[in-house]
């Protein structure tokens, strides 16, 4: 078995997203991270430099594999193709969670590259429910969702997303990666409540929580992960992790990547906060 | 609503926003606060155009340098539009991009640019290729040549290495590639008339990647072992050089692996 080459799987402590400019950096220096998240998307190819990077960084690391292509919100067929794929990658990187978003992606078989929102309402539920069993069973294995950020409310919604979510959870069994920035860009976007949002949440269901920065904009916040995570996300972050404990936490920036140094800053401030709050 | 019917309208608002597409992707979204169910469709569209265009740039480095970004984004426009993704993977879409400028007008004039949109698709394939020790499409070793009785020597079918990729060009697009590489510091100037060029692209064991001109009959020689024909069939296509100078070369750098009789 593989195991053994592996360290424990099991995560704590603030990750970090793992970016193609600091491959080099992570393997030669060995920087002290409790856990890497690494897209699983990224890694679907038949071989090749990026997986075999993924091995090596698994040998020192635990991980967790971050999907947006599971198209789970989607009214077409799950693809089977991906998903035998994500399992063989699974089985090799021994990740200690999978996670997708309650979002949709593709269409007639037509992939967006995007998570794109969902009415909330009775209907949306099952689909979703369905969908997210399948592919517990077919992965064998529990698979955490995770709150997107969003632009646009349905007038079909008859349920609050974090009803939405909790019902979610129970239902299907799946648990929970909670996206503090998402709720926050959510919530100014569509004026809500962010700690009502997080105090409604079923703290045991909560594994792994995500912070980044969102940029600014005339009339809404826009989702980038491009800055520093913004101090009213800090705020909404203390409240989190009073409520969930000590969570592993993840610091996502996707464009304008900063250096490494930065990004690690923004892990350890991750951590102050979760170690001074969660005793 | 019916969830699936909108997911259809919101994807044809998105890639064909005609007035029409706009209204049906807006029917059953809220206008609240300072923005216009459009207007919220708009902020989605940007988004998604915008995470493909990023992961063509991605893919296309040299192209998207050589016409500079905006350009490059505004050359994909109607490229989106026409060629849907059909994978979740996006590191798949870009196969017919080469094609698409060929045909696209107002490029015309740089005569090389489809071209260097090839090079960098077998590129990317040759980087993403299944590695050669996860691939069994050889049965026999290089080593069992030496056990191969003259009967079977004709029926003999090499194997390429996995990345291998071949392509010919009427402009040295090779070196425009490298002229357009981070850290080139070489000659500044290409020739366009200098003639054809026939390249050879991979990815060696160490994952370091190659792009090697190659001779007219070495390109003769690849394309027929990457076409499947048997040694007995390729020793009757035309060389200027003995076949075994060229298959002993295959050999020793790593690009043959193995073999199948036929
Ligand atoms: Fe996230």
């Amino acid at each position: 078995m593989s195991q053994l080459k592996f360290k424990s799987n099991a995560i704590y402590g603030a990750g970090l997203g793992l970016r193609a400019s600091h491959y080099q950096e992570v393997l030669s220096s060995k920087p002290n991270i409790p856990w890497f998240e690494l897209l699983a998307d990224n890694y679907m190819s038949d071989g090749g430099l990026p997986i075999e990077r993924a091995h090596k960084i698994r040998q020192n690391y635990p991980i967790t594999l971050h999907c947006v292509g599971m198209s789970l919100g989607s009214c077409d067929p799950l693809n089977i193709n991906y998903l035998t794929r994500l399992k063989a990658l699974s089985e090799k990187l021994e990740p200690a969670y999978i996670s997708d978003h309650l979002a949709w992606a593709s269409i007639d078989g037509q992939y967006t590259h995007d998570l794109l929102p969902l009415p909330y309402n009775a209907h949306t539920l099952d689909h979703m429910c369905e969908r997210i069993s399948k592919v517990q069973e077919f992965l064998g294995r529990t698979i955490l969702i995770e709150n997107p950020s969003s632009y646009l409310t349905f007038e079909e919604s008859d349920m609050t997303e974090w009803d939405f979510i909790s019902q979610m959870a129970k239902i299907s069994g799946c648990e929970l990666l909670v996206d503090i920035n998402n709720i926050y860009v959510s919530s100014i976007n569509h004026k809500f409540d962010p700690l009502h949002y997080v105090a409604s949440l079923p703290a045991e269901k909560v594994k792994e929580l995500h912070l980044a920065g969102f940029t600014k904009m005339d009339n809404y916040l826009l989702d980038t992960h491009s800055e520093k995570v913004h101090p009213p996300v800090w705020q909404l972050y203390r409240a989190a992790i009073k409520q969930f404990g000590a969570t592993p936490t993840l610091i996502e920036w996707d464009s304008d990547v900063p250096d490494f140094a930065t990004l690690h800053q923004e892990a350890l401030t991750a951590e102050r906060h979760m170690w001074a709050l969660s005793q | 609503m019916n969830l699936k019917k909108w997911q259809q309208d919101f994807y044809q608002g998105i890639f064909h926003p005609s007035q029409n597409n706009i209204q049906l992707a807006c029917q059953g979204i809220n206008t609240t606060g300072n923005l216009s169910a459009s207007q919220r469709l708009d902020i989605y569209r940007d988004s998604i155009l915008g995470g493909i265009t990023d992961g063509l740039s991605g893919v296309f480095p040299v192209c998207e340098n050589l016409v500079g970004s905006q350009y490059f984004s505004h050359m994909l426009t109607d490229f989106l539009k026409q060629n849907p993704s059909y994978s979740p993977d996006l590191g798949n879409y870009g196969a017919l991009l080469p094609n698409y400028i060929a045909q696209f007008k107002p490029a015309k004039d740089l005569v090389y640019l489809p071209e260097v949109a090839k090079l960098e698709w077998l590129w990317h394939k040759a980087f993403n290729a299944s590695d050669v020790h996860n691939n069994n499409a050889a049965i026999y070793t290089l080593e069992q040549l030496a056990s191969i009785t003259e009967n079977e020597q004709g029926r003999i079918q090499f194997v390429l290495q996995p990345s291998i990729q071949l392509m010919q060009s009427d402009y040295p697009i090779h070196l425009i590639w490298e002229m357009n590489q981070d850290n080139y510091d070489g000659q500044k100037q290409v020739d366009l008339n200098e003639g054809e060029v026939n390249l050879l692209i991979f990815r060696a064991p160490d994952y370091s990647m190659h792009i090697n001109p190659l001779n007219k009959d070495e390109f003769i020689f690849y394309q027929a072992l990457q076409a499947g024909l048997i040694f007995l069939d390729i020793a009757k296509l035309t060389f200027t050089a003995p076949i075994e100078t060229l298959l002993a070369p295959a050999i020793q750098s790593g690009l043959i692996i193995g073999f199948n009789i036929a």
